[in-house]
C-alpha cells in the first residue's frame, strides 16, 4: 500500500494565533487515545457522504449527513458542493426548496459564528441568497442586519465588509428593479436612502478611528452618494445629508473635520492619515476646486493643522521627536503645494528627520531625498 | 537567533510520520493537503534538503488528487477540483520537472482553468461562482507554468484586476474591497506574470507596502493589524516584484521571522511563541530566502511564482510583445 502523504496544517484550522505548547510524550499518547474514536467517526461520516455523492444520491438522508459533516468541518468544500448539487437536483425535480434554503442560512450562520474567516461558508451563503432571489424570496434586508451583527464581533472582518457591500449592491438592484415601472426619480430616491444609511453606518464605525475598513468604505460611498444626490429632486428629504453633500468642497470640509478629530485622538494611527491622503489627492475633490488658489488654501490650512499637531507631539515625546505620520503628511502637502519639491529645503529637512525617527523605512526616505521617488501619497 | 535548519527539516518530516495520522487534525485538514505539500516541498527545496519528501510518493499523491470529472486537481483524493489546489498540483509537478506524468491531463487543465473565467475577466474558484483576485493569480500562474497563457485570457483578466485597485494603491478581493497585502501579492503577481506592471503606480503601492512593517520588524496585512510571518512573503515579494524591497528593514524582518521559530521542535509560527504549521514555516523561509538566501545557504526564491529560481528560470516567460 502506498503510504499517504500526511503533510498537515494544524493551526490553520483554528485560525492564526494559537499559543505554542510543547506536549509531553504522555500527553501526546493520551491525545492519540482520545482522537481514535473521533477519527473513526469522522472517517466513517466522510466516506458515507462521498459514497452517497458518487452514487448520485440526492435524498433527505444524504442531505442530513452533509449537515452533520459540515458542522464538524466547514472547511470541507467538496461537501458544500455536494450539498448544492442535492438542492439543485431537488429543484429540478420540482421540489419546493425554499424551506431548505432558509435552513442553509441557519446552518451557515451558526458556522460563521464559530468560523468567521472561513471562505467556503461565506461563499455558500452567497449562493443560497441568489437561489432564494431567483425563487422570489429575496433575503437581502435581513442579511444586512445579520452582517451588522457579524461586524460587531470583529469590526475589521475582511469577509464581513465585502459581504456588506455585496448585500447593499443587491438591495440596490432589487429596489431599482422593483420600481422599473415607476419613474427614475423614485429610483434615485431609493438609492440615496440605501447609501445614506451606509454612510451613517460608517460614521458610527469610525468612532473607533483605527477601523480603516470603515474609512475605506466611506471613500467608496462618498463619490457614489454625491452623484446620486445631484440627481435627487427633493434634497430636503435628507436634511442631515443636504449641507454635507452640497458640493465636493462641503464634503471635503466635513471629512477634514472628522480627520482632524481622529488625528488628535491618536496621531500614530495610520487609518486617518491614509484617509487624509485620499481627501487631498483624489480627483473627485481636487478637480472640483474653482481655482488652483482655492485648492492651495485648503492645503495650507491642513499643513498648519498638522504642523501644530506635530509640535504637540514633540512636546509629549520623551526625546522631543517629531511624529512620523505628521511629517509624512507635511511632506505630502508641501509636495502638492510645490511643483519642484526636490529643491525644497524644508521637505528635505523633514525627510532627514524621518530617516532618524522611522529607520525601518529609511531607504524609502533616502530615495525620496535623492529624487528617485515621486511623492504621490502618504 | 540563528536559523534552526535541521529542526525545520525534522518538523516537515514529522508532518509525514505515523503519529500525524493518529491526530484528528490530520483528517480535518484534508481540504488543504495538496497546498500543504506544496508549502512543505517549497520549504525543503529552499533548505536544499529535497529528499525530506519522497519524490515518487509525492507525484503519486498529486495524481491521486486528479478530479476526472472537472479536469483539475482537488486538494485530496475524492475531493473536488478547485483553482487553489490546481495551482498547488501544477507547482509541485513543476518543482520536480515531472511533466511527463500529465500526458493528456495537460489539455484538460488548460480547459478547466480557462473555463472558469467569467465574462468580466474575473475567475471563479470552481463552478459555484466565488470570485476573488486570488483566482486571477492562480489562473495566470498555472497557465504560465504550463506555457499556455494567451492574450484572450490576459486582456479581460487585466481589466478586472485593475478594477480591484484602491486609492491607497493596494488591491482587494473584488472591486470595492479594502486593500489587503495578500490580495496585493496576487494582483502584483498577476501583473508581473502577464507583463503588465507598467499599469500601476509602483511608488504609491510601494509606500503602502513599506508601511506594513511594524516596530517588532514583522509585517501586517492591513493598517492597524497585528504582524504575521506569512506577510513576510506577501508584502516582501510584492515589494521585490516592483523593485522596492529595500523600502523595509531586512535585519528587523529577519530577526522577527527567526524569533517565530520553534527552536525545540522546528517549524515557524505566525507570531513568536505561537503554534507552528507548514504554511507559516514555508512563508517564513521564502521571506528569508528572498532577503538573503546565501546567508542561510538556501536556494534563491522567485518572488513572482514562489518557487526556486532554478525551477522558474526554465519557464517560457510571457511577454506582451511576443504574442
Amino acid at each position: 500500500m502506498v503510504r499517504a502523504l500526511k503533510i498537515t496544517i494544524i493551526t490553520c484550522l483554528s485560525q492564526h494565533g494559537i499559543k505554542r505548547q510543547h506536549v509531553s510524550d504522555a500527553a501526546k499518547s493520551a491525545k492519540i487515545q482520545r482522537d481514535k474514536k473521533k477519527i473513526a467517526h469522522y472517517r466513517n461520516l466522510t466516506d458515507a457522504c462521498l459514497d452517497l455523492r458518487d452514487s448520485h444520491t440526492y435524498t433527505q438522508d444524504a442531505y442530513d449527513k452533509t449537515s452533520k459533516l459540515l458542522e464538524e468541518n466547514p472547511e470541507f468544500n467538496a461537501i458544500w458542493n455536494y450539498r448544492r448539487d442535492i438542492l439543485e437536483s431537488w429543484q429540478s425535480n420540482n421540489k419546493d426548496i425554499v424551506t431548505h434554503l432558509l435552513e442553509e442560512l441557519n446552518l451557515s450562520m451558526g458556522l460563521l459564528k464559530r468560523f468567521p474567516k472561513c471562505y467556503w461558508i461565506w461563499s455558500h451563503r452567497v449562493w443560497v441568497l441568489f437561489k432564494l432571489e431567483s425563487l422570489n424570496k429575496p433575503q437581502w434586508s435581513t442579511e444586512l442586519m445579520i452582517v451588522a451583527k457579524m461586524l460587531e464581533y470583529d469590526l475589521r472582518n475582511y469577509h464581513g465588509w465585502s459581504y456588506r457591500r455585496f448585500i447593499v449592491d443587491n438591495i440596490e438592484k432589487a429596489e431599482t428593479s422593483a420600481t422599473t415601472t415607476a419613474n427614475e426619480d423614485e429610483q434615485i430616491l431609493a438609492l440615496v436612502k440605501i447609501n445614506s444609511k451606509e454612510f451613517e453606518y460608517t460614521t458610527s464605525k469610525i468612532n473607533n478611528i483605527s477601523n480603516f475598513s470603515a474609512w475605506h468604505n466611506r471613500s467608496q460611498l462618498i463619490p457614489k452618494i454625491y452623484k446620486l444626490f445631484q440627481l435627487l429632486k427633493d434634497k430636503s428629504l435628507f436634511p442631515q445629508l443636504q449641507p454635507i453633500f452640497l458640493s465636493p468642497y462641503s464634503l471635503l470640509q466635513h471629512e477634514l473635520d472628522l480627520v482632524k478629530t481622529g488625528m488628535y485622538v491618536d496621531a500614530d494611527d495610520s487609518s486617518v492619515w491614509l484617509y487624509l491622503s485620499w481627501l487631498l489627492t483624489d480627483k473627485f475633490f481636487v478637480e472640483s476646486f474653482e481655482s488652483t488658489q482655492n485648492y492651495k488654501d485648503v492645503l495650507l490650512q491642513q499643513l498648519n493643522i498638522v504642523e501644530e499637531l506635530n509640535e504637540l507631539e514633540k512636546d509629549d515625546h520623551p526625546k522631543g521627536w517629531d511624529n512620523r505620520w505628521c511629517l509624512k503628511a507635511m511632506i505630502l502637502i508641501r509636495t502638492l503645494l510645490d511643483d519642484s519639491p526636490e529643491n525644497d529645503d524644508l521637505t528635505k529637512n523633514w525627510l532627514k528627520r524621518l530617516i532618524d525617527i522611522d529607520p525601518l523605512r529609511k531607504n524609502k526616505y533616502m530615495d525620496q531625498l535623492n529624487g528617485k521617488l515621486v511623492i504621490v501619497s502618504i | 537567533m540563528a536559523l534552526v535548519k535541521e529542526k525545520h527539516i525534522q518538523f516537515i518530516k514529522s508532518l509525514n510520520d505515523d503519529v500525524t495520522e493518529q491526530m484528528i487534525e490530520y483528517w480535518l485538514s484534508e481540504h488543504l493537503r495538496l497546498n500543504g505539500i506544496y508549502w512543505g516541498l517549497t520549504a525543503v527545496l529552499l533548505l536544499q534538503e529535497p529528499s525530506t519528501l519522497d519524490q515518487q510518493e509525492v507525484i503519486k499523491f498529486v495524481l491521486k488528487c486528479w478530479d476526472l470529472k472537472q479536469g483539475g486537481f482537488a486538494p485530496f483524493p475524492r475531493h473536488d477540483a478547485h483553482m487553489l489546489s490546481t495551482l498547488s498540483g501544477i507547482q509541485i509537478l513543476a518543482n520536480y520537472g515531472a511533466w511527463d506524468v500529465l500526458n493528456e491531463k495537460k489539455q484538460d487543465l488548460v480547459k478547466f482553468i480557462k473555463g472558469l473565467q467569467l465574462p468580466n475577466g474575473s475567475f471563479q474558484g470552481d463552478r459555484f461562482g466565488e470570485v476573488d483576485t486570488r483566482f486571477s493569480y492562480n489562473a495566470v500562474s498555472s497557465l504560465a507554468i504550463l506555457g499556455e497563457l494567451t492574450k484572450d485570457v490576459t486582456e479581460p483578466a487585466l481589466e478586472f484586476v485593475l478594477r480591484c485597485q484602491n486609492f491607497d494603491g493596494g488591491f482587494g478581493m473584488v472591486p470595492g474591497a479594502e486593500s489587503h497585502a495578500a490580495q496585493v501579492f496576487t494582483c502584483i503577481g498577476f501583473l508581473a506574470i502577464t507583463d503588465n506592471l507598467h499599469h500601476i503606480d509602483v511608488d504609491k503601492i510601494g509606500s503602502w507596502l513599506s508601511d506594513r512593517q511594524v516596530e517588532s520588524g514583522g509585517l501586517n496585512g492591513r493598517p492597524e493589524k497585528l504582524p504575521d510571518v506569512c506577510y513576510s512573503w506577501w508584502v516582501l515579494s510584492s515589494l521585490a516584484m516592483i523593485g522596492k524591497a529595500h523600502w523595509i528593514d531586512f535585519d528587523k524582518l529577519e530577526q522577527y521571522i527567526l524569533s517565530c521559530q520553534d527552536t525545540e521542535n522546528g517549524g515557524i509560527s505566525d507570531r513568536p511563541d505561537n503554534e507552528c504549521d507548514v504554511f507559516h514555516t514555508c512563508f517564513g523561509l521564502t521571506g528569508l530566502s528572498l532577503m538573503n538566501n546565501e546567508k542561510y545557504s538556501m536556494l534563491s526564491i522567485d518572488p513572482i511564482y514562489c518557487m526556486p529560481k532554478e525551477v522558474t528560470k526554465k519557464f517560457d516567460k510571457w511577454k506582451q510583445s511576443t504574442t
